[in-house]
């Protein structure tokens, strides 16, 4: 800072190597992205595999997805079956117990002292295989598991859908015709945004028939607002631009312009916000589980599991751990 | 300077919300070491004894208040601050004699500190909760009038004599008169205290007043802890051992077994899942709860379950040892019996429901003899399926129960869906006062020490007999053992409740699941804790506990 | 400016009003009532409901409640304390609410800035990855379990902290509490922050003052960090109040006697004036703080507070 600050009033300054430095982008100037030959999806998908992160993310999703459909028939469990005689057995996976490990025996801490447990082995039953073990009913844990994913990943996916259509429309309507409708828009979601999300959920779910629909719907009500405020930000960048300007002049209508012309440059952030107000949905289906009003018992989803899980944390921490692990 | 002033303010908000509260980082020294650590499940309702409904406040407010009698360690009756009374021969007037006793505020304990208070507990005005402890079941004179607003409060039928003598007319001789009144909503309020502080009556240390072993330190509406302090001035206070009571209320029974662990609570709730985890703990203990729970089928409104044999079919297909051994685990009893055990004891002081294959043939678990009424049944009305809701609390053990009983209904009964709802309690009762439902799975627990506290539910017209259930035979029963010949005579009305039970149990009105018992922990330090599953359920006055 | 301020102000007003007609038709629409307890019959019902007033038409309801608000009184509680005036329960609440809230924020937001630094500043390492996995861990992860985990680990096992709230040593005692809320926020900020750093790093005016020997920490926290606050400052808002209207699931594991709690059982109770205040509060902090955060911008970003008195 000081030598720089001198510039001025020293003599003459012969820059040096030093003083120079590439702006970091090499990547990217090499390449003529915008121009070469290949088209916009062709090109996010590179993009897009160049990062090794977003490759394992996806990965990760894909192989919760197909095993949310195959999970629960990989064996012959049923996510309601019970099975009384047979509940809280720890985990055990027939190759996996030659090495000592998930061989179904659990060390549980008593207020006494703590003691080695196998109920596989203390009630006989060698063929048994509880691959997450079973929970305090003697349901099997990896059905209820992987039916639980799909539960809620049918809820997320469904929630986050039916926002961006809401919230999107809401959004960029407001934010393109701004002025008085954009006054009246703005004051209605700050209405909306205004009382606690818990409070409307919860009635809903008082009101309406508990079940997936009634907290998809809970979810879209209270999810859209963020949606909008998003679309109408972009909105408000891009509706003076001269594309929009140009489209305006060869007379094409509001909603054409709304929808044809500026929706398709706003996809990014939008997408963007629809894969954060997943795992938001997640939770909040989590939260109402908590409360006891979430899915209707025997289903479940991951938020129940994890709050069944919960009550027996201390007793049998494996139940509470594949639930946890798919979030 | 300027420029950091944008990191600075997001630092300098943070900090500030952080000084809204004071930091009172002075620990306090630990509350006297031999105090008893109580914890709690929920917190204190209402500290307003005509107001309180519930357990915890009644425990609580029993702590610091007493009334004419208090329960001894077997839940009789025994004098507190009457000393003695006198019964006229027709049964209908008790004249109460009161011992000296005073108020924390120095103020004697009167019999018009009764009057008033009781006064209170039928005022329309006040409209408390328990005001049918006066008049349904206390038959105190002109109470229901009062309550119904048809007569002045002044004339209950309870009468100051003089400073030391209280006067009870009853409408018919009630054989559980006294043990009524060990129930907080017969203890006594000082008027002249009441009127100064008003509305906030009940809701501060400084807005309650005390004539019982202990005296309140500190508390705030809804607390989640508390202390009590033993009272030098009671009227009992050598009996008192323990310095005082330090209340804990703790919602998560994880966050609660771990407290009692290190010490900090001497006596805890354990859910079904902790059992496994303590049941080789000698300082385990299973306590009865009193409570009854049933399932209670809507034979008004669902015609197939106005079938008979459908009812008595599902209620052979319920294996109750599965319920109470395997899911809930925390010592609840499998119930044959529409009185639950344990809470009433008979003139000879046995046991209302000692006896629970009574009723073996029309209620027991046999899965055999469920599915052939369950054919039978479906025959006669002529259908194969049957798909029915059942509604049952947002709470932890009855969805657990609930879950049980559809998986052991489908099974055992071909062609019957059970449907859960699963809802928050007050709109499931809102749900059965409106008839709004097929099935519910439900609770009641024992109001007095008398079987009626049950039986009176399913006569013709009350308000909890939500299935609508009617029967002329059992109606007359009742009748004749509340208000009719049977009143003063103990042993027959002993063997009419039975017939009157029968004639429940006969018919299936209710499927009786489980008496509910409560796990806990008690450190082996600390004895004297009377249990009970009526009125009052822990009881600190013979406690100690040593070091 | 002002101008701006005072409208923005008086619309709060309005929307807030809205909010609480809003609420009380919510009210009615809900089922059961707070007195629809097994043990009541009609005739006692009628009382109560005559009693509290509840038997008159809504609007009458609505105005005698905001009359009476005007007097700073919220009503009693029907159920939860019964009788208790409302402002004497969250006199001894809110402040224990908005303590362990702002210190939970207090956690993440520095804990988040730490973390999304290091991520983006040394970039594609093994720090970078660690910063993340720990956030995915945050955000996926349920405060619950957290609480938890902490009780069981540093209150249980090692004993450094109290498991239960203690109202005497409030400090000691919020600390696991605040822990486990700010894992979410902690994460999110991190998240945030390291986006919008590696951008703003990455843009022309960091070069330019770079170029001009600006270095070490001035550089990125005179000159980037100030640029990257703002859309971080956007995320942490909302979270502010969420926090600070206190959270159920951690109040009732460390048996906090916080707000959130009672707002949940009071829904489940019915207990309207309850409801009513405490969601009513949740609005205006909301407002609040959005009007707040408004006003920060400009002090971060004078380009916004130029652009709104241009309009």
């Amino acid at each position: 800072m000081k030598e720089t600050a001198t510039v001025g009033t020293a003599a003459a300054y012969v820059p040096v190597d030093a003083d120079f430095k590439l702006k970091d982008n090499a990547g990217d100037i090499t390449i003529d992205t915008n121009f070469a030959s290949q088209s916009f999806w062709k090109d996010v998908f590179i993009r897009y595999f160049r990062k090794t992160s977003a490759v394992i993310g996806l990965i990760l999703i894909i192989l919760i997805s197909i095993m949310a459909v195959v999970g629960p028939g990989m064996n012959d469990y049923t996510y309601s079956g019970q099975e009384l005689s047979q509940k809280n057995f720890a985990p055990r996976v027939k190759w996996l117990e030659k090495f000592g490990i998930m061989d179904g025996s659990e060390t549980m801490k008593t207020t006494t002292g703590s003691m080695e447990i196998n109920y596989y082995k203390d009630k006989g039953l060698d063929d048994l295989y509880y691959w997450f073990g079973s929970d305090n009913f003697g349901r099997d844990i990896w059905t209820r598991t992987w039916s639980g994913a799909r539960v809620s990943l049918i809820i997320a996916i469904a929630a986050a859908i039916i926002d961006m259509l809401i919230g999107m429309s809401y959004g960029l309507i407001s934010g393109y015709f701004g002025g008085k409708v954009d006054m009246i828009m703005q004051r209605i979601l700050e209405i909306a945004n205004g009382i606690p999300r818990l409070v409307i959920v919860t009635l809903l779910l008082l009101i309406l028939q508990p079940g997936m629909l009634t907290i998809i719907f809970a979810l879209m009500l209270t999810e859209w607002v963020g949606m909008s405020r998003i679309a109408r930000a972009e909105m408000l960048k891009l509706k003076e631009q001269e594309f929009v300007l140009a489209s305006r002049t060869l007379g094409a209508g509001s909603f054409f312009i709304i929808f044809k012309e500026v929706l398709p440059n706003i996809i990014g952030p939008i997408i963007t916000q629809v894969m954060f107000s997943i795992p938001t949905a997640i939770f909040t289906e989590a939260f109402l589980s908590f409360v006891g009003l979430g899915i209707p018992v025997p289903q479940c989803s991951l938020g129940s599991l994890i709050s069944e899980g919960f009550n027996s944390f201390t007793t049998h921490p494996y139940q509470i751990i594949p639930p946890i692990s798919n979030e | 300077m300027r420029k950091t002033k944008a990191a600075v303010s997001l630092l300098t908000v943070s900090a500030l919300v952080l000084g809204l509260t004071s930091f009172n980082t002075t620990v306090f020294a630990e509350t006297g070491t031999s105090d008893l650590n109580i914890m709690l499940e929920t917190p204190v309702e209402s500290l307003d004894p005509q107001q309180a409904t519930d357990g915890t406040s009644f425990e609580v407010i029993a702590d610091y208040t007493d009334g004419l009698m208090q329960m001894d360690a077997d839940g009789q009756a025994v004098p507190a601050i009457a000393e003695s009374y006198d019964l006229s021969e027709d049964g209908l007037t008790y004249t109460l004699h009161l011992r000296d006793a005073s108020w924390s505020n120095g103020d004697p304990v009167t019999a018009a500190d009764f009057v008033y208070a009781w006064q209170r507990a039928v005022d329309p005005e006040i409209a408390s909760e328990y005001s049918y402890m006066l008049s349904d079941i206390g038959q105190v004179v002109n109470a229901a009038e009062i309550i119904a607003g048809e007569k002045d409060k002044s004339e209950l039928g309870v009468t100051a004599v003089d400073d030391k003598t209280l006067e009870v007319q009853l409408n018919v001789p009630v054989s559980y008169f006294l043990s009524l009144m060990y129930l907080p909503t017969f203890y006594p309020v000082n008027q002249a205290f009441y009127e100064s502080v008003g509305d906030t009556f009940g809701t501060s240390p400084e807005t309650v007043l005390s004539n019982g072993a202990f005296t309140l330190d500190t508390y705030e509406p809804a607390a989640t802890a508390f202390h009590l302090t033993k009272n030098e001035d009671y009227w009992d206070a050598d009996r008192i051992q323990l310095p005082g009571l330090n209340y804990q209320v703790i919602q998560d029974s994880q966050q609660a077994l771990m407290s009692y662990q290190t010490g900090a609570l001497d006596t805890t709730l354990v859910n079904g899942e902790q059992v496994d985890q303590v049941k080789d703990d000698p300082e385990f203990q299973t306590i009865g709860a009193g409570y009854l729970w049933y399932v209670s089928p809507n034979i008004d409104a669902v015609p197939e379950l106005a079938n008979l044999n459908i009812r008595l079919a599902m209620t052979h297909a319920i294996n109750r040892e599965a319920i109470t051994d395997d899911v809930l685990k925390d010592g609840s009893i499998p119930t044959y019996t529409a009185v639950p055990m344990q809470f009433a004891a008979g003139p000879d002081g046995s046991d209302f429901s000692e006896d629970q294959t009574k009723y073996s043939d029309v209620c027991a678990y046999d899965a055999d003899k469920a599915a052939e009424l369950w054919a039978a049944g479906l025959e006669e009305l002529g259908i194969s399926e049957l798909t029915l809701d059942m509604i049952v609390d947002a709470d932890d053990a009855p969805q657990k129960v609930a879950q049980v009983l559809k998986e052991q209904w489908e099974t055992t009964l071909p062609g019957l869906t059970v449907n859960l709802t699963i809802e928050p309690k007050k709109q499931r009762v809102q749900d059965m006062q409106d008839g709004n439902f097929e099935a519910a799975l439900t609770r009641w627990g024992p109001d007095y020490a008398d079987p009626m506290t049950y039986l009176g539910m399913w006569i013709t017209g009350n308000s909890n007999n939500y299935g609508l259930w009617s029967n002329a035979d059992y109606d007359a029963i009742i009748a004749e053992c509340t208000t009719g010949d049977l009143c003063t005579n103990a042993e027959g009305r002993w063997a009419r409740l039975y017939d009157a039970e029968k004639i429940v149990m006969d018919d299936a009105v209710i499927f009786p699941l489980y008496t509910q018992a409560n796990a806990e922990m008690l450190s082996s330090k600390v004895t004297g804790i009377e249990f009970h599953p009526v009125a009052l359920n822990r009881v600190y006055k013979n406690a100690a506990k040593t070091e | 400016m002002k101008k701006y301020t005072v409208k923005r102000l008086l619309t709060s007003l309005f929307t807030l009003l809205a909010i609480l007609l809003i609420l009380f038709i919510l009210m009615q629409l809900m089922p059961g009532s707070p007195f629809n307890d097994e043990k009541l019959n009609e005739a006692q019902k009628a009382s109560l409901y005559a009693k509290y007033g509840l038997d008159d038409p809504i609007v009458i309801q609505f105005f005698r409640y905001v009359g009476n608000m005007l007097h700073g009184d919220l009503g009693v509680s029907y159920k939860i304390s019964k009788n208790t005036p409302i402002s004497q329960m969250l006199e001894t609440r809110l402040p224990v609410s908005i303590f362990i809230g702002g210190f939970a924020v207090f956690i993440g937001a520095v804990l988040g800035l730490i973390l999304g630094l290091i991520a983006a500043l040394k970039h594609d390492t093994i720090f970078d990855s660690l910063a993340t996995i720990i956030s995915v861990i945050g955000v996926s992860v349920p405060s619950y379990v957290f609480a938890l985990m902490l009780s069981y680990s540093l209150g249980f096992r090692m004993q450094w902290f109290p498991m239960l709230y203690n109202a005497q040593n409030s400090f000691h005692s919020s600390v696991l509490p605040s822990i486990s809320l700010s894992m979410f926020t902690m994460a999110s900020i991190a998240r945030f922050t390291r986006s919008e750093m590696l951008e703003v790093l990455d843009s022309d005016y960091m070069l330019l003052a770079e170029s001009k020997g600006i270095s070490g920490a001035s550089l990125i926290f005179r000159h980037a960090l100030r640029n990257a606050l703002i859309p971080i400052i956007t995320v942490l808002a909302p979270l502010i109040v969420d926090l600070m209207t206190g959270s159920l699931v951690v109040e009732k594991i460390f048996a906090i006697p916080g707000v959130g709690s009672l707002l949940v059982n009071a829904i489940q109770s019915n207990d309207y004036n309850v409801v009513i205040s405490l969601s009513f509060i949740y609005s205006a902090m909301y407002i609040g703080i959005m009007l707040v955060v408004d006003i920060l911008y400009g002090i971060i970003d004078p380009r916004i507070r130029l652009a709104k008195k241009g309009d």
